[in-house]
């Protein structure tokens, strides 16, 4: 794998696939443990831009212009998928009293 | 207005008057049902009588009602002599008998008396239908339907249990001859290709005048097979719609409807339709001779079998069901050896007798506030006159004393089978229906004398029985003027004079093909002469079943007939039935039913489990799938 110009230091690649994993898990930890919903959102935006980086890096790697645009998009989404799931979440504060994502659970079967 | 027209219309009257009634008839005045009930019967009379008047004859087709591929049914009407005779019984018959309801079912609350001319008008449609139709599928359809109405007013009183059951069990057994119907159709189309009469006929050796034009097939031994069958499936048919043997205990029950329903429908029309089929059916028959003679055999046997069972009825109305089986006997026996126009004519005569004796004994019945049992009537021939005379016309009728008109036509019938040539089978019948003209002259007087001779029997519910009003005394005494002179259209039996009805069938059915002599006319004196006698002495001779009790039990069982067909078919049915409900249906099928919910309940609770409701579980799942699968990915890449 070869290495990258990054602000004239060269860098493996290898390192920012380090730091998305790193990311990643931190957000996937984040949604697994935490029960506030809003932190739970904050860590699955976490997750994305995890990915996100592994795009990026592969962008330049590869000189691919596409891995960019990709992440373009997919930060467009999660934007949206913010604005929805903020929109659900007060929908849900205002209606009761639920701080601990855990008394959401009605659904069960 | 052209002949078609004239056709369809007759059809149409009863229809549309079956229609109004059933869609607005309880909601107008009941002067509204009394004029439409009878009025379309007799509006079909006269279009009836203006065919007749036309001498119109032809095969009207009107539309393709199916068409698929090479079988077609059109909607024809076939008009010759005999579709218009089996008319003029019907609608001038009928059109009587209609009327006279208007006063026997003057009791009847506004709805159930608009029901019942609604029935009466669906009867005498189906029956125009069944006798018009000019191929097998309407015939069939025609069949179908005077079973439903008849099943329909045998149970007009649906609160009586018995009217209820009696008309179930016609049902069945009217069931059972239509799929004799539909069977030798299926036969006969697949034969001939043809579902048409015309086209059938056509196809068939030695053309029948008047119907078929083309002969293009001779025959082959393959087809002779294929007609006995076909012959001996309309023959079940024809037995059961006329209740012969051995499907003939319908009949009796029957008589848990209204009187004038007894008296149009189970009398003078619809149980006649099977000599109407024999007859219509004659090119089959003629070639099919083993169904031919079957016809003749059950015809004789049924006239003697009903004949001594009605010697000990104490029910009018059931005497007098008997009694038409006896004659309907007769009337098969006729078409049976091939004289055709002789069991037509005592169709005829019989419409006119046996709706006179039924009205008649709906008129006593009506008096006697619905009791039936003659023990109980007695004396009446003082109290009401002109209902004895009538009645007393039309017994004399039924025994056939000269000159009433069952003379003419029993007689005839009696004459030609004794005098039938090259057939030795015809020796047997000739003594099987003169032991049973005797009986009938016995009970027919046993009736008459224990109804209207003596004194009023103590048990009798009224008193002063009340005299019938005029709207049903009319018809009665119409049919009584009938039965007397009507005789004198047909006088062949003491070989001279006129013969009408044969010359008018003759185009359709063709005459029989011998001539009596001599000696055929001394047997009709004789047999005219004894069962008179009979008649007469019946007056005195009512302990004769103190010698046989045996048989008395016997025929008061009706020959356990009833009995047998519980034993032969209800019961097995019951117990086939109760033994698949209790040994297959609810072990094997219900069970097998349950447990597949079961297990589904079972299966959907255990896997309810993992659906805990909680978010992280779900995002646990999810991750730990994506782990694994990151992993085997990772695997196979460095292996």
């Amino acid at each position: 794998m070869s290495t990258l110009n990054i602000g004239g230091s060269q860098l493996d690649a290898s390192w920012f696939l380090l730091l998305s994993a790193i990311l990643f898990v931190l957000g996937a930890v984040g949604v697994l443990v935490r029960r506030n919903p809003l932190v739970i959102l904050i860590s699955i935006e976490l997750m994305l831009n995890a990915a996100n980086l592994v795009l990026v890096a592969f962008s330049r790697q590869l000189v691919n212009i596409e891995g960019q645009l990709f992440a373009l998009m997919s930060m467009t989404v999660a934007a949206a998928e913010a604005v929805v799931g903020l929109a659900i979440l007060v929908d849900i504060f205002r209606t009761r009293d639920a701080e601990d994502i855990d008394d959401l659970s009605e659904m069960h079967g | 207005m052209s002949n078609q027209t004239l056709a369809l219309l007759i059809l149409l009257f009863p229809a549309a008057g079956a229609i109004l009634l059933a869609g607005r008839g309880w909601r107008l005045p009941r002067i509204f049902t009394v004029i439409v009930g009878p009025g379309v019967v007799w509006a079909s009379f006269v279009a009836t009588l203006a065919l007749l008047l036309a001498k119109a004859s032809g095969d009207f087709t009107y539309w393709t009602w199916i068409k698929s591929g090479t079988f077609e049914v059109p909607f024809n009407l076939l008009i010759d002599n005999l579709s218009i005779f089996m008319c003029l019984v019907i609608t001038g018959v009928g059109g009587l008998i209609v009327t006279y309801s208007v006063g026997y079912m003057e009791h009847e609350d506004d709805p159930s008396y608009a029901r019942f001319f609604c029935y009466m008008d669906v009867f005498i449609f189906s029956m125009l239908l069944l006798v018009l139709a000019g191929n097998f599928v309407f015939l069939i359809v025609g069949w179908a339907m005077v079973g439903l109405s008849s099943y329909l007013l045998i149970g007009f009183w649906y609160q009586r249990h018995s009217a209820v059951v009696a008309a179930r069990k016609a049902f069945v057994m009217n069931v059972i001859g239509d799929v004799g119907m539909i069977l030798g159709t299926f036969v006969l189309f697949m034969t001939y290709q043809q579902a048409t009469f015309q086209g059938v006929f056509g196809r068939l050796n030695g053309c029948p005048r008047g119907v078929g034009q083309l002969c293009l097939l001779p025959f082959t031994s393959g087809d002779t097979f294929n007609l006995e069958l076909v012959g001996f499936l309309f023959l079940v048919g024809a037995v059961a719609k006329s209740a012969q043997l051995p499907l003939h205990t319908w009949l009796p029950d029957a008589m848990e409807g209204p009187t004038p329903v007894s008296a149009l429908i189970h009398a003078a029309t619809m149980v006649t339709a099977g000599v109407y089929l024999v007859g219509r059916m004659h090119p089959i028959f003629d070639v099919a001779t083993y169904a031919h003679n079957a016809v003749a055999i059950i015809g004789a046997i049924t006239a003697l079998f009903a004949a001594t069972i009605a010697i000990v009825q104490v029910d009018i109305k059931r005497v007098l069901a008997y009694s038409t089986m006896s004659q309907i006997g007769y009337m098969f026996l006729a078409v049976g050896i091939g004289a055709y126009t002789a069991g037509f004519f005592h169709l005829l005569s019989h419409a006119f007798f046996k709706a006179l004796l039924f009205m008649a004994a709906g008129n006593v019945i009506h008096a006697m506030h619905d009791e039936q049992d003659m023990r109980k009537y007695g004396g009446l021939w003082n109290q009401m006159r002109p209902t004895a005379i009538t009645f007393l016309v039309g017994s004399l009728s039924l025994v056939g004393v000269i000159p009433f008109v069952g003379f003419f036509s029993k007689e005839q019938i009696l004459g030609l089978a004794f005098s039938k040539p090259d057939d030795n089978m015809v020796h047997v019948l000739w003594g099987v229906g003169f032991a049973t003209a005797l009986i009938t002259g016995f009970y027919t007087g046993r009736m008459w004398w224990l109804s209207f001779w003596g004194k009023p029997s103590p048990q009798r519910p009224v008193e002063h029985p009340h005299a019938p009003r005029l709207v049903m005394m009319v018809p009665v005494a119409i049919l009584a003027i009938l039965a007397t002179v009507g005789g004198f259209i047909q006088t062949t039996a003491i070989g001279i004079g006129p013969s009408t009805v044969t010359d008018f069938l003759a185009s359709a059915v063709g005459s029989q093909r011998w001539e009596g002599g001599g000696a055929e006319i001394a047997v009709t004196f004789l047999t005219m002469i004894l069962a008179a006698g009979l008649f007469a002495w019946a007056l005195y001779s009512r302990p004769w079943s103190a010698y046989a009790p045996w048989a008395q039990r016997l025929l008061e069982r009706k020959y356990y007939f009833d009995e047998i067909y519980d034993w032969a078919f209800a019961r097995p049915t019951d117990w086939v039935a109760g033994f698949a409900l209790r040994d297959i249906e609810r072990p094997v099928i219900d069970a097998a039913v349950v447990d597949t919910g079961l297990l589904a309940r079972a299966g959907a609770g255990g896997l309810s489990l993992t659906q805990s409701g909680y978010f992280r579980n779900y995002v646990l799942v999810f991750v730990g799938g994506a782990v694994v699968a990151a992993v085997i990915l990772i695997v196979r890449a460095n292996s």
